[in-house]
């Protein structure tokens, strides 16, 4: 009878019910996006790690963050393919340039060099252009998504890179990192003529490792052989490149309040919404004191009533964030939401709800139920 | 006690005469019959304008089993306080209360609570039907309290309303319902649990005389057949008929 009463008393008013529901609603796609733009955004600082095919990143020590590299001695790969358990090295250079548009100015790009042969440091595919296009002579691959930020360029469109001339003979698509400025692939070789970048150097050495190798006791085998480097896995690589931007930007801080609010409002929302309902059917809670309902059992039915509004909300919340994503995520705003976010927020808007519950409960304690002979 | 008891006859109600109960709440014949409610020196103060006025002075009350006792007297006479007290929903300031011989007058709130729903069944002036419920779910309410579940409930609620007149309403909700209509779901609501005392404030202070003489009809028949005591507080001297004592108050005590 409680279920009954806590389901058929919240349906009976629809205004406050889609009041509270709009609440949770919100809640839920404004956590939820927040949550996918920041992992998004947070996924785009180990772009270059996360679209390569190696298992371990070994660069100068101290390594931080995979755009900001410091260049090593190229020599030292043949030390770590030497190592127990490694199956293949390949060197990768990270350099940043600037670029000349065509109207006389210039964007600061990150270079990246990759093998021409590579099995591991290739981030990107083509989708313009020919698959080999990096063989060409002074061949540079773009991303299609950096278009605006380099001016349009063409397909074998000419332009300079640290003034020597390039070519855009491919273009690949998504390939867009954390920081404002594009990548520009090019070969490894090629890399150091742009640049100036010692032929003798490189800025990682990309690990593959042999079927039962263990990744971390490889990380620390190359650190003991190589003390000026850096190994970590490709995971651990990710999040010290994310954590790197989180501590230096304070962006955890913005979007974990932007969340909190919604949080807020959602829980303000169901807390004014049960309690108005409450404070509509005051008598009718005193009835129900009156005729032998106890405290515990009032709260029971409000504690149905904020679940059958979570549940509601959450479900109708995550339809809307899954249409919203599929239409406002870009490769440049990337919402990234796994399943995992869902089940989180899902499960804290519902706790949230249940607090919400508190608000209401408190009126209903001070409910006498001799006002129902009061007239 | 100084009560002015005035014997009444009682009207019947033709339609209702049907219904086959077996009374729970009657002593059986090996027990001696006794109060249902018994209340001993009943005083109760409000404070008001920060002077305490007495609005219960030292009152001394009983119902019997199966009785139907009228609680009448002018506005502010202590009527609805003694109604509250007397179904444990305001304590008095000292007195003893005992319900069926229990002393119930020091309990804890949840022990009221639990008294309430297991012996007292209320009709109230307003009616104070769940607006979001049917009327057969209105009905069902106490017993799903004791622990029936609700299928079960609903099946005894609809057979009470079809004793009531309203099996055609019973799914209908309070707010399309006539206040005569809502006040018999309101006496079956009080009577599903075949409680052994019914406190009724006002019953038929918001009827019409026609509705208010039925409902009053069908409240004597079926106190009657559960052998429930009933407390009736109210101004309207056309029910006086159905009582089998008046106690008119005045002053907060007993004329």
């Amino acid at each position: 009878m409680r279920w009954n009463l806590a389901y058929r008393t919240l349906l009976h008013d629809r205004g406050k019910l889609t009041a509270g529901l709009v609440g949770v609603i919100f809640s839920v796609v404004l956590v939820n996006l927040q949550g996918g733009l920041f992992l998004g955004l947070m996924g785009k600082t180990s772009t270059l790690i996360d679209r390569s095919d190696a298992q371990i990143w070994v660069g100068h020590r101290g390594m931080r963050n995979v755009d900001f590299a410091h260049p090593f001695p190229e020599r030292w790969q043949y030390v770590v393919a030497g190592l127990k358990g490694v199956d293949q090295v390949e060197p990768l250079r990270v350099e940043f340039a600037e670029m000349s548009m065509p109207d006389g100015n210039f964007e600061t790009v990150v270079l990246v060099g990759v093998q021409e042969d590579s099995d591991l440091g290739r981030p990107y595919e083509i989708v313009t252009g020919p698959a080999d296009a990096l063989q060409k002579n002074d061949a540079v691959v773009i991303d299609d998504c950096d278009q605006d930020l380099l001016r349009d360029p063409a397909l074998n469109e000419l332009r300079e890179i640290n003034g020597r001339r390039i070519r855009i003979a491919g273009k690949s698509h998504g390939v867009i990192g954390f920081l404002a400025n594009p990548y520009v692939f090019t070969r490894y070789e090629q890399l150091a003529e742009l640049t100036g970048f010692d032929r003798r150097d490189t800025s990682y050495l990309l690990v593959q490792l042999k079927p039962d190798a263990d990744a971390d006791a490889v990380c620390e085998a190359i650190e003991a052989r190589l003390p000026d480097v850096s190994a970590m896995t490709a995971s651990q690589y990710a999040w010290t490149s994310a954590d790197f931007w989180i501590r230096r930007t304070g962006i955890g801080l913005s979007f974990g309040a932007a969340t909190l609010l919604g949080l807020l409002v959602g829980l303000v929302m169901v807390g004014q919404t049960l309690y108005a309902m409450v404070l509509d059917r005051v008598s009718e809670y005193a009835t129900l004191r009156a005729i032998g309902l106890n405290e515990r059992e009032l709260l029971s039915v409000l504690i149905m009533q904020s679940a059958i509004v979570a549940i509601v909300g959450i479900a109708i919340g995550f339809v809307l964030t899954v249409v919203l994503q599929g239409a406002l995520s870009t490769p440049k705003a990337t919402i990234e939401i796994p399943t995992l976010l869902y089940l989180g927020c899902g499960i804290l808007i519902f706790v949230i709800c249940l607090v919400a519950s508190a608000l209401p409960y408190l009126r209903i304690r001070r409910i006498d139920p001799h006002v129902v002979l009061q007239g | 006690m100084n009560t002015n008891s005035r014997p009444t006859s009682h009207p019947t109600s033709g339609d209702i005469n049907a219904f086959a109960i077996t009374p729970r709440n009657a002593p059986s014949d090996s027990v001696a019959p006794g109060a249902v409610l018994r209340a001993e020196g009943i005083t109760k103060s409000y404070v008001i304008g920060g002077t305490a006025r007495k609005v219960l002075d030292g009152l001394d009350f009983r119902v019997d089993y199966g009785e139907s006792v009228f609680l009448a007297g002018p506005s502010g006479s202590g009527k609805t306080t003694l109604l509250s007290i007397l179904g444990l929903l305001l304590t008095a300031d000292s007195g003893e209360l005992f319900l069926r011989e229990r002393r119930v007058d020091a309990l804890s709130a949840e022990e009221r609570s639990q008294v309430r729903r297991d012996s007292i069944g209320f009709v109230f002036q307003r009616f104070q039907l769940i607006a979001a419920l049917s009327a057969r779910d209105n009905v069902a309410i106490p017993l799903t309290l004791h622990g029936h579940p609700l299928h079960q409930a609903r099946g005894k609620a609809e057979e009470l309303l079809e004793r009531v007149g309203l099996r055609d309403h019973r799914l209908a909700l309070p707010g399309s319902m006539s206040p005569g209509q809502c006040q018999r779901v309101a006496l079956a609501r009080a009577l599903i649990t075949e409680p052994a005392l019914i406190l009724a404030d006002e019953p038929t202070a918001a009827l019409d005389g026609v509705a208010g003489r039925a409902v009053m009809e069908l409240m004597r028949e079926l106190t009657t057949n559960f052998a429930t005591a009933t407390v009736v507080v109210t101004h309207d001297p056309r029910i006086f008929p159905f009582a089998d004592r008046i106690c008119e108050m005045e002053n907060g005590g007993f004329k």
